[in-house]
């Protein structure tokens, strides 16, 4: 059954317009698939990540103190099973839009970018010099910085929700890095979670992405 | 629709495609490369669209030859691609090329006779 959508006629503004507002929405779309898994997927590994660093200050400080180079390790672990699952969880979903180039070429984009974030997060503390005994506790600092804007460009390129949620992992990690002292890392953790389950549960309802 | 272009030639839009959602349907299918599928869940909750008003709309551009449907089995889950066939995408390329026209278009000034 038609709509009043249906009916209407095009003026040939309002169809110049629609070609353009269409090619965009449909070449964003390409660009997020599996992003509600794949936010899950890293707010799961952040997670991990700060809950391990928490259990090196405190339950494990014995094993950890004389491992002061444990961090990158970890970190370095868990960043590529996230770039790992990420892209299979990406190319899954763009497999399921589309069958082509198109969607390889939007895949092959989008890993690239955060192959360039994920990197930028090693490199930029390591050219300032943070790769060393002293400033350790300022690599964490830096990189979420770091994994945040990238969350918030992205978000300002395809969706807005996706910099939102940039802004929540910054919000997750700095706040309790400020406010909760010894704990900060456990509350970090928990915060995460809490923020990628109801951000990947609402996007997955609002079919926002 | 049917407008006048400057040299007073009528510009005629095909009507297939001259419609809110079959020319937001073949914005998408020709903007991929010709080899190039979309999946039918892809198209409709981009437009968002209920299940029967994109399939009314698919069927009218098939009927025109405008697009090629085909369903097949990834493991068990049933999926549809759509994809624009040659003709459609001349016959979309036709109505941008007179789109054009119509939006450079203007009524000529009225004359200052008098």
């Amino acid at each position: 059954m038609a709509s009043d959508a249906d009916r209407r006629t095009l003026t040939p503004e309002e169809s110049w317009s629609a070609i353009h507002a269409t090619m965009e929405h449909a070449r964003s779309s390409m660009y997020v698939a599996g992003t509600a898994s794949i936010l899950l997927l890293w707010g799961v590994i952040v997670s991990v990540g700060y809950l391990a660093e928490y259990a090196a200050g405190t339950v494990w400080s014995d094993f950890a103190d004389s491992r002061p180079w444990l961090s990158a390790p970890l970190w370095g672990v868990l960043v590529v099973a996230g770039m790992a699952g990420s892209a299979v969880i990406g190319q899954r979903a763009g497999r399921e839009l589309a069958a082509g180039e198109a969607a390889r070429g939007a895949g092959l984009r989008v890993f690239v970018f955060w192959l360039a974030v994920a990197g930028a997060a090693f490199l930029i503390p390591a050219a300032a010099g943070l790769w060393v005994e002293e400033h350790a506790e300022a690599i964490p600092r830096v990189a979420i910085g770091i994994v945040a804007l990238g969350h918030v460009l992205f978000g300002i390129m395809h969706r807005p929700v996706i910099a939102a949620f940039g802004v929540g992992i910054a919000g997750a990690f700095y706040v309790p890095d400020r406010l909760a002292g010894d704990g900060a890392l456990a509350v970090s953790a928990l915060a995460t979670l809490v923020l990628v389950v109801v951000a990947a549960g609402w996007i997955r309802r609002s079919r926002v992405l | 629709m049917t407008d006048a272009d400057a040299s007073g030639a009528s510009i005629v839009l095909d009507e297939t495609i001259h419609q809110p959602t079959r020319l937001r349907i073949m914005t998408m299918l020709v903007a991929v490369p010709e080899t190039d599928r979309l999946a039918y869940l892809f198209i409709q909750q981009t437009l968002g669209l209920t299940g029967g008003n994109l399939t009314t709309h698919l069927r009218k551009l098939q009927a025109n030859g405008y697009l090629d449907t085909t369903r097949e089995f990834i493991g068990a889950k049933p999926r549809t691609w759509v994809q624009a066939t040659p003709a459609g995408r001349r016959a979309f390329a036709d109505y941008l090329s007179n789109l054009e026209q119509a939006l450079n278009w203007r009524p000529p000034e009225p004359s200052a006779a008098g």
